[in-house]
Order: structure tokens, then sequence, then C-alpha cells
């Protein structure tokens, strides 16, 4: 039974475990309490401490406990003795005097409420099977924390109140107190150093994270120079590494709902605001629309009447639609989203794949402020009251501090949430066109910018459909590139130019691409088969 | 070789007797001073026990019970005599000499008093060398006198005599103080000048009225030695258990903590019933009864009584040393800590 444990278990117990570790569980102690225990002996009268043994726990039970006097001259004499603590019933000696000769004397001293005798037989026991006692502390300590359940902060409270005289502190990676007792994070050493000739240990239990990496570190620490105590420690701590790690996994999936909850949120609040007008309440009319929405009367130049009189039945039609898309819009405002007036989308888009959610919208708020993030095609996306200008900016600093590459698109200024839709596809347009860490702006795109932000992935597969009948015959290439040259410069004078080669040249291979059945002077045909060039070629 | 003491020397012999007497009130102090100003005359007389006939008559008078009390319920001023006369009346003969059981405060004046109202020698000595609860633990008792008969005269006109076995005295004595008043005068151990020279603290009535000379040092009024344990500043008094219930003493036990201010910085316990019993310092015992141990109080050099301790008073810890037949196991068993059941 004893391998699986660390050694240490069968030194004898200090007085201190005796108090710590449950055998003297509410007993107060007043000195060090390092000496080790090896016996107990029973006392009810002075007399008797002359045979005391070193090492030995004094119960003072009868005449000997009876007064203050009693029981000042039993501490004395068993000073004189070597014995390892006094042991008194309370009431016997005020605790403040009892305290000031303890210290003067330099031995330890407890009071019991219990019935002494009890407490000599728990004594005698703890000090021939110091194992047990220490056992005994531990299993306590493992139900405690199943009580405790997956809280980091409740997980810390149990250690720290079921190893008195010990510190523990939940650290980060980085050393940051994150649960427990700051003391412990500052006198705790690596363990190791501290040895059994130094006053003060610490013992340590590293908590995973999901990867497998040190998500914290429980560190413990203390004064006691009991030789078995920072084993018992070290595998209470062990103990709480589970519980702390469902602490951790649960924080983590709480994140991601919530991730999941506003992003539903916003995806509510756009499909309201696109819903058909028809669709909403008929009778608010012109005055309704002006008491209800005047914070987008105001905002709206009265130039855009027509989207600012849309703009309020939106609004107006939301409010008015009762139960169901009030809360909606309550919990947008109530998160700080702008929900009126205009609005700029705006999209952040990971070069490669999709990262953590929670953590993206975490970053975007911290550079936008207060604004929806929903997943939308390969990235994140929302809207925000900035300007174009103003986003764009924010969305330059933003896009160093995320921990993917990511490039971001901002699109056109709409008046209000119900254009939003198209704000964001132009978002996610100049998002897709831009290069990593670079941020584009729909309103600034050109036609090269379109060419350019053609999903060529996508369309390689209709495109390479389309050639196939030139692929088949073109095996150096040849023909495709004749054919891209030819419709990207509208003449094969020009083509001839771009390829260094003789105008008859490309006569001849475009004659080549007809018989392969393109009709080069139907538009349709010319614009199709240039997109496809152009996806082929990139 | 007899010698008269004049009111010029019972001033000194009363401040002699305050030296390091407790429970001596001012109040009840100056009435007992008063008093004998108003009776000594030209004086009384001082004798040795030697000096008397060996079957010269001679007993022992005191003030018993509350000092207090005889502060506040004035006597009349004819309880020495009518205590002595009940007592002669009871052996049916005359005292030739009266001697003080104890020399503490009031208890060193009464049998002045007693000695000048019946025109007889008061006896140079007492049975204590140091004061003592009880009316048993004397150095006669020691030599084997027997305190009764005892005659007792309360402040109302009360008379009583106790005839009794020598160790019932004090069990019935004090239920029959509390009811005539809370002290009475009493006149006892009537024993013969031969006796009273072999059980008698000799000399002491002198060396108080020596003690008692203005500029003489307090330790003067100790016969056999005393000692400045240490000086302490009061933190607590509680109050005390663990003492032996079979002890009966007129008081609770009581427990005053001190600490050195200085120097080793001791904790000091002085665990009282009736008076200090037992000094420990560290848990160590430094004095215990007999020998007498007193508090003075630094600021005006007064004895602190045991009920007057409060903490944050400072004081000198004295250890007035015990006559040495009390050292002896018969005067440990009489005046010793168990017999004040402390059990060390």
């Amino acid at each position: 039974m004893t391998g699986v444990r660390a050694p240490g278990w069968e030194a004898p117990v200090t007085v201190t475990e005796l108090v710590n570790a449950g055998t003297l569980a509410g007993a107060r102690m007043y000195g060090a309490g390092e000496n080790p225990v090896r016996g107990v002996r029973i006392v009810d009268e002075l007399s008797v401490l002359g045979t005391v043994a070193p090492h030995t726990a004094v119960v003072l039970i009868g005449t000997a406990a009876s007064g203050g006097w009693a029981v000042e001259m039993a501490m004395r004499r068993a000073w004189e003795q070597a014995a390892a603590c006094v042991i008194a019933p309370s009431g016997g000696l005020s605790e403040s005097s009892g305290e000031v000769l303890a210290e003067r004397l330099g031995i330890t001293l407890i009071f019991v409420d219990e019935d002494p005798l009890l407490v000599a037989v728990r004594v005698a026991s703890a000090a021939s099977r110091p194992d047990a006692a220490r056992m005994q502390l531990v299993a306590r300590c493992a139900t405690r924390l199943v009580e405790a359940g997956t809280s980091a902060r409740r997980v810390l409270g149990v250690l720290n109140a079921e190893l008195p005289g010990t510190s523990v502190a939940f650290l980060d990676r980085h050393g940051v107190l994150l649960a427990g007792r700051r003391d412990a994070a500052a006198g705790g050493r690596p363990e190791g150093e501290a040895g059994e000739s130094v006053p003060g240990w610490s013992a340590q239990a590293e908590v995973p994270d999901q990867e497998g990496g040190v998500l914290g570190t429980l560190v413990a620490g203390g004064s006691s120079r009991s030789p078995g105590w920072p084993s018992v420690v070290r595998t209470v701590l062990s103990l709480a590494v589970a519980p702390l790690t469902a602490w951790a996994a649960r924080e983590r999936l709480r994140a991601c709902r919530d991730f999941a909850r506003q992003a539903a949120l916003a995806e509510r609040l756009l499909a309201d605001a696109a819903a058909p007008e028809a669709d909403l309440a008929p009778a608010t009319g012109a005055a309704g629309t002006a008491s209800a929405t005047p914070a987008s009367a105001a905002a709206v130049p009265s130039a855009a009447a027509p989207s600012a009189a849309s703009s309020a039945a939106a609004s107006s039609g939301a409010a008015s639609a009762g139960e169901e898309a009030g809360p909606v819009r309550m919990a947008a405002v109530a998160l700080g989203w702008p929900v009126r007036g205009p609005l700029t989308a705006y999209q952040v888009r990971p070069a490669s794949g999709a990262g953590d959610a929670a953590l993206a919208q975490t970053l975007i708020t911290a550079a936008l402020g207060q604004v929806p993030v929903t997943v939308r095609g390969e990235g994140w996306a929302g809207w925000s009251a900035l300007d174009p200008a103003e986003l764009a900016g924010r969305l330059e600093r933003c896009l160093p501090t995320m921990p993917w590459p990511c490039s971001a698109g901002v699109g056109a200024q709409v008046p209000g949430l119900e254009a939003a839709g198209e704000s964001l596809t132009g978002a996610e347009a100049a998002a897709a066109m831009a290069d990593p860490g670079t941020v584009a702006r729909a309103d600034e795109m050109g036609p090269a910018e379109l060419l350019g932000a053609l999903p060529s992935r996508a369309l390689r597969a209709p495109a390479t459909v389309i050639l196939r009948p030139l692929l088949t015959i073109d095996r150096d290439g040849t023909l495709l590139e004749t054919l891209a040259a030819v419709l990207d410069e509208g003449g094969a004078l020009k083509a001839a130019e771009r390829l260094g080669v003789h105008r008859n040249t490309v006569t001849t291979r475009l004659d080549r691409i007809k018989t392969a059945g393109f009709d080069l002077d139907d538009p349709a045909t010319r614009l199709a088969l240039q997109l496809a060039c152009h996806v082929m070629l990139r | 070789m007899s010698r008269l003491i004049d009111l010029d020397e019972l001033g000194r012999f009363a401040a002699g007797a305050r030296a390091f007497a407790t429970g001596a009130g001012d109040s009840p102090y100056h009435l007992a001073l008063d008093w004998a100003r108003s009776v000594a005359g030209k004086g009384v007389e001082l004798v040795t026990a030697g000096e008397l006939r060996p079957q010269t008559l001679c007993v022992a008078v005191s003030l018993a019970g509350s000092t207090t009390a005889l502060g506040e319920h004035l006597p009349r001023g004819d309880e020495p005599e009518r205590v002595v006369h009940a007592l002669e009346r009871r052996l049916g003969e005359r005292i030739g000499a009266v001697v003080a059981l104890n020399l503490a405060a009031e208890n060193a004046l009464v049998p002045l008093i007693t000695a000048a109202l019946l025109r007889v020698p008061l006896v140079d000595g007492d049975g204590s060398g140091r004061v003592f609860p009880l009316v048993e633990q004397t150095t006669y008792a020691l030599g084997g006198m027997s305190p009764a008969p005892l005659a007792l005269a309360g402040g109302s006109g009360e008379l009583i005599l106790l005839e009794t076995e020598a160790g019932r005295v004090e069990e019935l004595l004090r239920p029959v103080v509390l009811a005539v008043g809370g002290w009475a005068v009493v006149a006892c151990y009537p024993m013969a000048a031969a006796d009273l020279v072999r059980v008698l603290v000799p000399g002491t009535v002198s060396l108080l009225i020596r003690a008692g000379t203005p500029g003489t040092p307090r330790t003067a009024a100790a016969p056999f030695g005393v000692q400045r344990l240490c000086r302490g500043l009061i933190l607590s008094v509680e109050g005390s258990t663990g003492h032996d219930a079979e002890v009966s003493l007129p008081s609770q036990p009581s427990s005053i903590v001190l600490r050195e201010p200085d120097g080793m910085r001791r904790l000091v316990r002085l665990e009282a019933h009736n008076e200090i019993v037992l000094a420990l310092a560290d848990g160590a015992v430094v004095a215990t009864v007999p020998d007498q141990i007193c508090m003075i109080g630094t600021a005006d050099g007064m004895v602190v009584d045991v009920d007057e301790a409060r903490p944050g008073l400072e004081v000198d810890i004295m250890v007035v040393k015990a006559a040495p037949v009390w050292h002896t196991a018969c005067g440990l068993a009489l005046g010793g800590p168990r017999a004040f059941g402390i059990a060390l």
C-alpha cells in the first residue's frame, strides 16, 4: 500500500500536521509546531511530567489542566522534558497568556474543545500510523473537491481551507494569479529548491489545456518543516487538477456558446430588417414613423427620403412586431450594437481557414467597439456605425492583433440595417480581394479588383469543362495563352505584340481554336471564355 | 527590660505594620490608629515574653473578618475589654499580657489597644512573622497551642465564646463574624508565658517600630529578609480554577497575569486565594507560601491588594521570607501551597 506514495509519508507527523491534517481539527495552536510527535502521554498531575519522554505530545487532564497556573507549570515542565507539544482543554488558561508563554518557551500549545482523552487517542493513532493520518487528509480533500465542482475559485477555496498553514495559488502560464492566495504565488519557489534544511517549501501541479500544453500551474507553499507535508500537499494538488481542467473546458464552452448566441442575434436582426415591407404593420403611417424613430429621421438626410422611410418602417415594424422582435432589438441595444442610421459592414477573413470564433470576436470588438460578429463565408462579418474610412483604419489596427494572417474588407456605407445585406456582400468581396494583412474597401474597388476577386478556385472546375475542347488539342498551352491574349487585348495584332510572335501566327492559332468549336464572334461566348482563361491562367 | 510605646512610637509602629500588609484600607487603618491614640495615654508597656513570669496567662488578640466592614461599622470601643473579660471568666484567671496574632496593619493595633485598655503589657512578637488568613495558621498552632477557647466581641455588643477542637475554629468563626456585622475582635490562644516564649516569633513589634521610622527602607519591616522578585505590568486579572475544593478560604481564587516590562520580559502569574499563594515566571515556580508574596505599586509605593489589581498597573513583586518555623514540614502543612489548595 505504501508503494504508491511518495517518500515522506512514513515520517513522524509534526504537531502542525496534527492540527492541519484533521486529527486535531478545530484546535487552536500557538507556537511553531515543528516537532515530530512520536508518542502521547496523558498527564493528570504535574509530578508526572518529570518522566515524560522527548517528542511526546502531552495531553493535560485533571488537576494538571485545572487552571492557568497548572497549565503554565505543565508547559514549563514539558519544555524542560523536550516534549513535542502540550495539549490542554480550552478554558483552563487564557489563550493570550498561553500564546505568550508558548512563544517565550518555544513549546507548542494546543487548545482543544473536545474531551482531551478522545484527543489523546486520536493523536496516539496518528503518531503510530503517520501514513494513515495523511491518507485521511487526502481523502477528505478529495471529498471536498468533488463538492466544489468546476469552479476554479471554489477549488482554490477548498485547497486553502483544507491545507491550513499552506497557501495555494492557481497561476496562468505567464505566472499571473488566477485564483487563490497571492502569497503562495509570491513565495512559491520551483520545486526542488526547497530542501529539508530550508524553512519553507513549495509544491506544484500543472493543469493541462485541451492541446496538452500548460493551461496553468497550482503552486503551494508554506513554512512547515514536516518532511511528510509537501508530499501530502503535492498529492492533494494533483487531485485538484481534474476539476480545474473541467473548469477550463466549461469556460471555453460558455464562451463559444456566447459567440453562437450573439451571432444568432445578429442574423435575426438582419433577417427582421430585410423582411418585405408588406409584412410590416401597415397602420404605423407617417405619424408613427416620425414619433417612433426620431433618431433615424434626424440621422438620415431628407434627400434620401425613400430609404429613410423604409428604414423607419423597418424600425417601427420591428418595434411593433410585438414580443417577437422586441427582445431581439432590446438585446442588440443592450449589447451596444448599432441598429439604426447609416452603417457600414466589414468582414475579416483568415487566409487559411476559420480560427477560434470566440477569440476573433474578442479581438474584433476590441478594435471596433461593440459590434456584432457572425460567421459569414470564410470569415467573420458584422456592421458598425463608423464610416468606411474610419472602419478601414480600425480594421488595419485590428489585423496585426489576430493570431492568424487575415485580410479585411469594408462595404459601402448604407442608410440602415435593412440595406446591411448589400454592404456585407461588398465587404465580403473586398475581404476576399485584399491581401493578408491589408484592408480593402468595396467603394474603392475597380474592374481589376473585381477580376482579382474572382473565386478562381471555385470557377476552375467549370472553366476546365468549358475549355476542354481547346485543352484537348492544346498540348503545350500556347493556344490557351493565345486565346487569353486575344480576348484581353481585343485583337490579334495587340495579342501578337504581347506574345512576341508574328501576327499570322496568332491568326493561325485562332483558326485552330475556332475548329475546336468556339464562336469568338458571340459576345456571351467571348465573356465566358475570357473569364475561363483568367481563372485557368491565374 | 520593659519599655513604653509612646504616641510617637505608636505612629511609627503603625507605619511599619503597613509596609507589607495587604487588605489594609485607608479608612479602617486610620480608624484603628485614632482608636489606639485615644486610649494609649502615656504609653503601652512592651515586654519580651521572657520577661514575664512563666505562669503569666497571655492571650492573643486580633481583628477577625473584613477591615472594610470595620471602616463602615464603627466599634463601640469596649470590644477588646469585653472579649478578654469573657475569656477570663471562662478560664477563671486574669490575663497578664496581650500578644498579637499577626502584625499586619489593624491587626497590630488592636492588641496594643487591648493592652492599653486593660493596663497590661504587650508582648514583643507575634504568632506569624507575616499574616495568614486563618486564625489557625499561626506559629502558636505549630507549637501545639490551641486557639480555643476563643472569645469574640462584635460591634453591637455581641459576645460569643467558642469552645471546640483546634481544627474547627475557623469553620465556626467565619459565619459568626459575618453574623455580627463582618468584623469582630477575637481573643484566643490563651497560654502561659512559658509556652509563648517557645511558640512566638519574637521581637517583631520593636522591629516594626524601627521600620516605621521615616527614612528607613521598607525591607526593614521584614524580619527574615525580603526579596524583590521582579517588576511587572498587570495584563489581566482572571478568575482562577484548579484549586483544591476541599480547602475553604474566605475569598475566591483569582489569577493576576503580568509581564516584565524590561529585562527578561517574563510572563508572570500570581495565583491568589485570599492572598498571593504562588508566583510563576514563564511557568516556573519562583515563590510560594508560606513566604509572603505581595505587590507594591510603583507609582505610590503602597501595597496593592489582590482585589485592587487591575490591568495597566505597574507593580514590584516582593517576597517577604516567612519565619523558619513555617518552612518545616509542619509549617508547610499549615501554611504551604497545599494549605491553600495548590498541589505542586
